[in-house]
């Protein structure tokens, strides 16, 4: 139960208004308080949305390409320099064009090898299957990671996870897919790792998912729930 | 639920994940989805084209170097990149002494303070975003007035809950009472609109 002092000082907390040492105190509070976390979460997202109430407009697009520079040059800023000597510096030249040549030969034989896929996939429809690779969100761990193959036709599709502990008691992980044509996330079911951190199962969405763009994992409820709410741990598109 | 549909905001962590590892696609994507609503944002609190846009790329220059930072379980990809504009903007108001140039009061869609350098959004963005706007709006404008007032205040100007009791002449109780009840049923009308 959280008290209405709490619930002030959640709103107060979630708009940025408390100052730095009633911040301090409140977030101890946050950090032994799941329901109080929750609370805040929630009226942040309400205190986001208040950014919509404001006319609408877009920045110039000179404004992208200067940020879009700003952060090619920090790359380019990290990158190591190599070292050069004089009397060999035609070799890095000749490497490139021998591997640009490759390159392009590798090139023409994927696209035939495309091709013959495509033949192959049209005739078999145990080979009509994509495969999305599931990257971790904080908070999961970050070796935690997952591969989805799915099979449109048969609108089914297996789960492999790894390295992703099992969740505190209370909760479940959730399999979602995200489907170009559905508002939000269609569920496709609980998932139990084991006490390795693995599962594989089988799955089969609750709603037709034909234009799937991305399949994410989700810390819910115990057993689930009808539509997300809790964070997402793993997500990943094609 | 959010500024985005749950299937949005997947979409949103997973570019946020990819910025982390340094993808500069993703960072493109990732701007053009939210660059517009965080710059009105930085244009209705600066009123100023110029400081918006210098306030917007600090945002989007934190959002590369923090992306990894970003956590899920706190707040939507949406709430946060709102909150650090907000932040960045609030500290460009302090530094700059520009308090009285806030624009409070319109909750109109006309653009305000729209310079030469700005584009009014086109006809041909999203049905969805407009939706989205026009129900929070609806919702923000159904609030009861002491209310919608005080959270205006609280979120568009860079005003502590002590200054915002001074400003409207009322108790600091009952402005914590406004900010909190006005919060709590926006966020229960816009799950259940």
């Amino acid at each position: 139960m959280i008290s209405e002092e709490q619930q002030d000082q959640a709103a107060l907390y979630a708009l940025g208004l408390l100052g730095a040492d009633e911040d301090a105190a409140f977030e101890s509070e946050l950090r032994a308080n799941i329901e109080l976390r929750d609370l805040v979460r929630e009226l942040r997202e309400a205190a986001g949305n208040l950014a919509l109430t404001a006319p609408s407009l877009l920045p110039p697009v000179s404004l992208k390409q200067r940020i879009m520079g700003e952060i090619a040059m920090e790359a380019k800023r990290v990158v190591p320099i190599p070292t050069r000597r004089a009397s060999f510096s035609w070799v890095p030249w000749a490497i490139a064009a021998a591997l640009a040549v490759f390159c392009g030969l590798l090139a023409v034989d994927r696209v035939r090898l495309e091709h013959q896929l495509a033949d192959i996939r049209a005739v078999d429809p145990l080979m009509q299957t994509t495969f999305y690779t599931l990257a971790p969100s904080a908070p999961a761990p970050t070796d935690a990671k997952a591969t989805v193959a799915w099979q449109p036709g048969s609108q089914s599709g297996v789960i492999r996870i790894s390295n992703l502990p099992a969740p505190e008691p209370g909760k479940d992980y959730q399999l979602w897919a995200v489907d170009a044509e559905h508002k939000d996330p269609i569920s496709a079911g609980v998932v139990r790792v084991d006490k390795d951190g693995v599962a594989q199962i089988r799955f089969k969405p609750v709603e037709k998912a034909e234009h799937v763009k991305a399949f994410a994992i989700s810390l819910e409820r115990e057993g689930g729930v009808p539509k997300k709410e809790g964070p997402i741990l793993l997500v990943g598109t094609i | 639920m959010t500024g985005t549909s749950s299937a949005q905001e997947m979409l949103d962590q997973e570019m946020i994940a990819r910025i982390g590892r340094r993808d500069q696609s993703a960072f493109s994507a990732l701007y053009d989805r939210l660059s517009g609503p965080l710059y009105s944002l930085a244009m209705k609190m600066l009123g100023d084209p110029a400081e918006a846009q210098d306030a917007l790329q600090d945002v989007f220059l934190q959002i590369w170097s923090r992306a990894a930072t970003y956590h899920p379980e706190q707040s939507s990809v949406f709430s946060w990149t709102v909150l650090l504009t907000r932040s960045r903007v609030i500290d460009r108001l302090r530094a700059r002494g520009r308090r009285s140039r806030v624009v409070v009061a319109s909750t109109e869609e006309t653009p305000t303070g729209a310079a030469d350098a700005s584009t009014v959004e086109s006809a041909a963005d999203t049905v969805e975003k407009h939706d989205e706007a026009a129900r929070v709006r609806y919702v923000l404008n159904n609030l009861p007035s002491g209310q919608r007032e005080t959270i205006e205040l609280a979120f568009f100007e860079d005003l502590s809950h002590h200054e915002i009791a001074a400003r409207l002449g009322q108790p600091l109780g009952t402005v914590k009472a406004r900010i909190r009840r006005g919060l709590l049923k926006l966020r229960e009308r816009l799950n259940n609109l």
